[in-house]
């Protein structure tokens, strides 16, 4: 059975951005606006662990936190604390209200993540359990022996955490079954930016290390543009995947 | 420390694209001033009050905002219900920003409390500040927007 985290802020953003960071695993989010949603939340739903922004109108997240330290049933619900400000004065507040950790915004979702498995083991989806509106493998295929990673047109913040978090359980996955190429098809790709540079880097650089071989397929555009980059000028092209996989 | 020695334009500069890069990975290069009074805009605020009072103001362009807004969401510009969504995502920059130079206030010895952030959005208006302490005004573009970030300090509340 998958995990239960509650995340209490009053931006939808910020939920939002919490939500998509956990969507690659079985993690069930339940979320509060304020800090009295976030109590009654919190004793309704018994969550796994809170992640608790600290300012919010009605009741701020010091104050839920506090009150939580009163109830038997609440006290030992590890909660990683989210603030936007990272003064000495402010951390040592929050490290003595007795949180597991906490984050400091502007964060990725990546390291929220990072936080979180310190303290709980996360457990990422079963292969075929997401479908592709939950935020599942949709960047993934199998075509044969090769494993298709498909880049959308657009590369969004959100879609870059996906692609990352998925892609090492991904390269485990293929090597334990022994499918050892890859072809990572930029062909959607509309717009050229750095985003998208650290985002190829990270998956060559990655299959690399699991022993993954890697051909990149491009438009001529993209192509060209790529060349210019210092760190994707040295990759070879490919123009359509038919010549990708022939190359193999 | 005097207030005036607090580096205000290194500060202010480094939370924006902090923000920028890390919650929409967009690289931001200054741009000389402009004026944006007659542009509808939205505009993030968040106020600084203890030992020292202050604002800080985002303006953004309303296709920047929602460019930023569809960015941050992981949607599409038409998959953009409501302005709830836009303003919501503006305040929250606002709060990251304020957040940072709220934390390099206090850390200077100048203790003060964040405020919630509010929204103004509209056009046909101008935001003029007088009787600071420091002020710094900033402005940035991305692709084809503009974006200007300005705060305002000074002593007490």
């Amino acid at each position: 059975m998958g995990l239960k985290i509650l995340t209490v802020d009053d931006s939808k953003t910020i939920r939002m951005i919490v939500k998509k960071a956990f969507r690659p695993y079985d993690v069930q989010i339940v979320e509060g606006e304020n800090g009295v949603e976030g109590l009654a939340l919190a004793a309704k739903e018994k969550p796994d662990l809170i992640i608790l922004d600290i300012t919010m109108p009605v009741m701020n997240g010091a104050e839920m936190l506090a009150k939580m330290k009163e109830e038997p049933e609440l006290k030992s619900i590890p909660v990683i604390m989210l603030t936007a400000e990272a003064g000495k004065d402010n951390v040592m507040k929050i490290v003595q209200m007795g949180v597991k950790d906490y984050m400091v915004k502007p964060f990725k979702g990546e390291q929220l993540i990072e936080r979180v498995t310190n303290i709980l083991p996360l457990s990422e989806k079963k292969a075929d359990a997401p479908t592709e509106e939950e935020g599942g493998s949709k960047y993934f295929s199998l075509d044969g022996d090769i494993q298709m990673l498909a880049v959308p047109a657009k590369i969004l913040r959100p879609t870059i955490v996906e692609v990352e978090t998925q892609l090492k359980p991904k390269l485990k996955e293929m090597t334990s079954g022994g499918i050892k190429k890859m072809i990572l098809d930029l062909t959607k790709i509309k717009e050229t930016n750095v985003s998208l540079i650290k985002l190829i880097i990270t998956i060559l650089d990655n299959s690399q290390m699991a022993g993954v071989k890697v051909l990149t397929v491009a438009g001529a555009t993209l192509g060209k543009e790529l060349k210019d980059f210092q760190e994707t000028g040295n990759i070879p092209i490919h123009f359509s995947v038919d010549e990708a996989k022939a190359a193999f | 420390m005097e207030l005036a020695a607090f580096d205000l334009p290194t500060f202010l500069r480094g939370a924006t694209q902090e923000v920028f890069d890390t919650m929409l990975s967009m690289d931001l290069s200054e741009q000389p001033s402009r004026d944006l009074c007659g542009t509808s805009r939205i505009v993030g605020s968040v106020s600084l009050a203890g030992k020292i009072s202050g604002t800080i103001n985002i303006h953004v362009t309303d296709p920047f905002a929602h460019h930023i807004t569809a960015n941050m969401l992981g949607m599409e510009l038409d998959e953009i219900d409501s302005d709830e969504e836009v303003h919501d995502v503006i305040g929250e920059l606002s709060n990251m920003i304020g957040g940072d130079l709220k934390s390099r206030l206090c850390d200077a010895g100048f203790t003060c409390e964040l405020s919630i952030p509010s929204i103004t959005s509209g056009k046909d208006f101008c935001i003029e500040s007088r009787g600071w302490a420091v002020n710094e005004r900033v402005y940035f573009q991305y692709q084809e927007h503009i974006a200007l970030i300005e705060a305002f300090i000074k002593n007490g509340g």
